[in-house]
């Protein structure tokens, strides 16, 4: 089957500093792939280059099989990281404009989409009177609003608050359920660990991982455990690192350190009210590959 | 395909809404008006005869007329103190002889219509006894009226509509290009600080964004000038002004060249000023830019003597076909008269070809600088994205 998104030996510099370097990887239609690294690792001009808005000094991008940007770019959503709309326009007739751009204009499904993120009420109020948050959510809109085949999000999660993180989730697992590729770009590692079957994971403008999260953790094999307590932790012989959120904690054991008796160097210091050995987040995972 | 044309009616759209446009549209013609009409009244008002009342003494003995008569220096220095007259001037015993005339007044500068009141009272005694219309020819010796020879010997009266109608042209046209270029640069430059480009981007190519935006904006630009137009037409058609242009005459086919050299002309500066913007990093380093070409652009204006006296010196020439001078030079020899039917078609040849050179150079700037934010491309930068 062809694949959504082929992405061959891609490299760009700007200035004579690489910013990417050397990158290939494939997205198949259908899938939610994440797009994971720190800040500034190389992914927005990943997706630039996706877009043709920057183009690659070597290397070669096919989207939907084909490599003439001009033939696909409206079978492409896009939500970027700079958020931008036209402040004096409404929320509607901003829809319809980036819609036309399209070719795809859609009232109706402007208004199906404005319902399901519970926006419909402020569909004729200028974009500048709306929250951030709001703002964030119209801009989602935009990005899907023209039924596309492949839908990059570059920082979905950032500046939403709970409520709208579960709202933004929903909408994009159901994209997901609808056949839609989906690219999901974000320096929150752990916030896609559920959501994506594979993952492309940069580090200053490099691949360091690639491949489905199952087998990538399992590689890590089982070396965190996950602890909710009461009392004050101290050191403990065969932790290696600790990262300690209040009475949350997750402890990364040294190499063939034995979990039993790690629970038993706990547990005499505090309450422990959850212990679970799993395999280490998409984080852990990355600290450890930037490590190396 | 057409993308270009839904972001030049977005554009359009969008713009003509916003309060700068509204304000410099209708808001700018009323103020100038106001500022006219406020310098005409106190003119009219400060220079009114009624306001003199003017006294003289009499050393030669012999002047009389309708100013107040003062038997000696002191009575009158002392009634322009207490403002009962507002000037006096002395005639001397010589003055026959010598011409000299002492003028007093209480302010330090005195108006030249105060001059000629005493002139005309002057003139009416010395030539006392010579006939009514004498005495008029002496004070307005001359009314003239120009005449040229053509080769055939045919006297035609100088007409000067061209001269005018080229100014008009000209001043217009910078004036358009002065204050769109406001409007294309912000554009650019506002969605490069806003990010939308970026959207944009994703579903245009550089190509249709830039296209849109020049057409769009330009329409901007020309709805502005041709609403100034109507407005100028209305004020020049009615009272005092219109006196004034009853002479100047204009024909069709001038008007026509003149809207076609506008309008190319003015798509010229737009593109150029697009690819301004898409350097810059912000409206005022854009403005200082743009302002090289708008300098450029009015040079023709500076040396218009020489283009309507000497139209085929070199210097002329090359305004003529330089895209950035050609449309106010052209206009200015067509005008006049002086020009041949292959330059014309040659230089709006040259015009059209521009607009789109300029325009694919535009494009390249834009695609390799624009999202560099807030850094602005070497001179040696660019040449390495045009190539």
């Amino acid at each position: 089957m062809e694949k959504t998104v082929e992405v061959t030996n891609v490299s760009k510099s700007f200035n004579g500093q690489t910013v990417v370097k050397d990158i290939s990887f494939e997205i198949a239609p259908g899938e939610i792939f994440g797009l994971i690294g720190p800040n500034g690792a190389g992914k927005t001009t990943i997706i630039r280059m996706l877009l043709d808005i920057i183009r690659p000094d070597s290397g070669e991008i096919k989207i939907l099989g084909s490599a003439q940007p001009e033939e696909t770019k409206d079978l492409i959503g896009y939500l970027p990281e700079e958020r931008g709309l036209y402040r004096r326009l409404t929320v509607m007739d901003s829809l319809l404009y980036l819609g036309a751009l399209k070719n795809y204009q859609s009232k109706k499904r402007a208004l199906e989409l404005l319902e399901q993120m519970e926006m419909l009420q402020h569909k004729d109020k200028k974009l500048s009177e709306l929250s951030k948050g709001m703002q964030q959510k119209i801009q989602l809109i935009a990005a899907i609003c023209h039924d596309p085949e492949l839908i990059i999000l570059d920082e979905p999660f950032s500046g939403l608050d709970p409520v709208n993180m579960k709202l933004v989730k929903e909408m994009i697992v159901e994209l997901g359920k609808e056949g839609k590729t989906i690219l999901i770009s974000t320096h929150m590692m752990d916030q896609v660990e559920r959501m994506c079957s594979r993952i492309f994971m940069m580090h200053r403008g490099s691949g360091v991982l690639y491949g489905s999260v199952g087998e990538i953790k399992s590689k890590f094999g089982k070396n965190t455990v996950f602890l909710d307590f009461e009392g004050e932790l101290k050191n403990i012989h065969g932790v290696k690192r600790s990262n300690i959120s209040g009475n949350y904690a997750e402890l990364i054991l040294v190499d063939g350190a034995d979990t039993q008796d790690v629970l038993k160097a706990i547990a005499r210091d505090v309450r422990v009210s959850r212990f679970e050995v799993s395999s280490p987040s998409l984080n852990e995972i990355f600290i450890k590959v930037v490590e190396e | 395909m057409t993308k270009w044309i839904t972001i030049a009616k977005h554009e359009f759209a969008y713009n003509v809404r916003r309060k700068e446009f509204l304000f410099m549209t209708f808001g700018l013609p009323l103020f100038i008006f106001a500022l006219f009409g406020l310098m005409i009244f106190l003119s009219a008002s400060s220079i009114s005869p009624q306001d003199f009342t003017i006294g003289y003494v009499d050393k030669a003995g012999t002047f009389e007329g309708n100013f107040t008569r003062y038997a000696g220096e002191d009575i009158a220095k002392n009634d322009l103190l207490e403002g009962k007259i507002t000037h006096f001037f002395v005639i001397p015993a010589d003055y026959r002889s010598t011409g000299n005339i002492e003028i007093f007044s209480k302010k330090s500068r005195t108006q030249g219509s105060i001059e000629g009141e005493i002139k005309a009272f002057l003139l009416d005694n010395l030539m006392k006894g010579d006939n009514k219309e004498l005495v008029e020819r002496v004070k307005n010796p001359i009314k003239s009226e120009y005449f040229t020879l053509n080769e055939n010997g045919e006297s035609g009266k100088d007409d000067i509509s061209g001269i005018i109608i080229s100014l008009a042209f000209a001043a217009f046209f910078m004036l358009s290009i002065f204050t769109s270029s406001n409007f294309l640069l912000q554009s650019v430059i506002e969605e490069k600080e806003n990010r939308v480009m970026e959207i944009l981007l994703s579903s245009v190519s550089h190509r249709d964004l830039l296209t849109g935006k020049i057409f769009g904006l330009g329409a901007v630009g020309l709805t502005q000038v041709f609403i100034w137009q109507v407005m100028g037409i209305a004020v020049l058609s009615s009272g005092p002004v219109a006196l004034l242009l009853k002479g100047v005459s204009i024909s069709i086919p001038l008007l026509i060249f003149a809207s076609g050299y506008f309008i190319l002309g003015y798509l010229v500066f737009a593109c150029i000023l697009a690819g301004v913007g898409a350097i810059a990093t912000t409206s005022r380093e854009g403005q200082q830019i743009a302002g090289i070409f708008t300098m450029i652009g009015a040079a023709p204006l500076m040396i218009s003597q020489l283009i309507l006296s000497k139209p085929d010196s070199a210097i002329s020439m090359i305004f003529s076909y330089f895209p950035l001078t050609s449309p106010i030079t052209m206009i200015m020899r067509i005008s006049t008269g002086n020009v041949q039917y292959y330059e014309v078609v040659l230089s709006l040849i040259i015009l059209t070809v521009s607009i789109l050179v300029i325009i694919e150079l535009s494009v390249k700037i834009f695609r390799a600088s624009l999202l560099m934010y807030g850094k602005k491309p070497t001179i040696s930068e660019l040449i390495k994205y045009v190539r």
